[in-house]
């Protein structure tokens, strides 16, 4: 699951994951995606650009 | 000492502060982030877990939800006059309940105070597939950001010294100050550097513009000269959301004079001892 908030300012970032994997799956410049989701920090950028979503795969481990 | 607002909405604030020391303006950061208390969910009680996530790593999630605070309404649990028993007066209990296949969100945390909500409804806290279950009951306290970051209403909060930009009769014009910042502030008007219209807030401070100008062979000196006023400061406070950016700084300052009288009180009460 990806982080509640940015480990180093503390914004709330895990609202816009869902929107950001639909728009870079759909093949826009993840630059242009957190520049108009208003993350200005490269902080809170790192966060979603770095995120592995995991927890598909921890589903038969349970 | 003047604050003079650039920007202020529930979200934002951008002021300077003039006529003030560092000292000041740090402690006014630091009140800001440490000692501004707002509600955060502190202790959870989970009677059924069969999702892929620990219990601590859902509590941590959980515990990690801005809440909408009212601090009139609240005061610190140590404080309350309950004694720790727990009332509506320094404790909110929210309960969640739901079955999979989905995703849980903060929104399916149910308030038993209307006004005290979370203030997003979309947070993620974890996946639920078929046959998997949550049921949790979490109670938010009032506390301060030196005790746990959740508990700090302040996203980026912090300042800088004003900056002074001077622009000498040696200056030509030539333009490199100009393409070697990376803010954008400086612009070539006729044969001389100026900042550009209300942009100075932006500059940086990080004088690439003086060396870039003595690169070019003007001398020893540059002709552009990067100074700070060391009164005047810019401020930013950034709310998570569970208390207005106006309020933060209200509180922020309410807390330094609060302890400049605890210091007096005290400092009263030592010499009263030795007459």
């Amino acid at each position: 699951m990806i982080p509640v908030r940015c480990f180093t300012c503390g914004k709330v970032i895990s609202t816009v994951w869902d929107e950001f994997k639909e728009r870079k799956a759909a093949g826009e410049d993840p630059k242009e995606i957190l520049d108009s989701l208003g993350l200005e920090r490269y902080c809170c950028r790192r966060m979603l650009l770095s995120h592995k979503e995991i927890i598909d795969e921890l589903y038969p481990y349970q | 000492m003047e604050i003079v607002f650039g920007r202020l909405d529930d979200s934002i604030a951008r002021f300077t502060l003039s006529g003030a020391s560092e000292a000041f303006a740090n402690a006014l950061r630091r009140s800001m982030i440490g000692e501004v208390p707002t509600l955060a969910i502190e202790d959870v009680r989970i009677y059924d877990n069969t999702s892929v996530l620990f219990d601590e790593m859902l509590a941590h999630r959980i515990g990690m939800i801005p809440i909408k605070t009212d601090l009139s309404r609240f005061v610190r649990r140590e404080a309350c006059k309950c004694e720790g028993a727990g009332c509506p007066h320094c404790q909110v209990t929210f309960t969640l309940t739901v079955e999979g296949p989905g995703m849980v969100t903060s929104g399916d945390l149910v308030s038993e105070d209307p006004m005290t909500v979370p203030v997003d409804t979309n947070i993620p806290l974890v996946k639920l597939w078929e046959d998997q279950k949550l049921v949790i009951e979490a109670v938010a306290y009032l506390n301060t950001g030196t005790e746990h970051a959740k508990w700090q209403s302040t996203i980026a909060c912090g300042y800088k010294q004003y900056p002074v930009i001077e622009v000498t009769d040696q200056c030509d014009g030539c333009g490199m100050c100009v393409d070697e910042c990376p803010r954008n502030v400086l612009e070539v008007k006729g044969q001389t550097v100026r900042v550009v219209e209300g942009k100075i807030e932006a500059c940086s401070l990080c004088k690439l513009c003086e060396k870039a100008c003595i690169g070019t062979g003007i001398g020893e000196d540059s002709a552009i000269n990067i100074d700070s006023d060391r009164t005047k400061y810019l401020f930013i406070v950034e709310s998570d959301g569970s208390i207005p950016a106006q309020q933060i700084i209200e509180e922020g300052l309410r807390y330094i004079r609060k302890r400049s009288d605890e210091i007096i009180e005290s400092l009263q009460e030592i010499s009263m001892e030795g007459q």
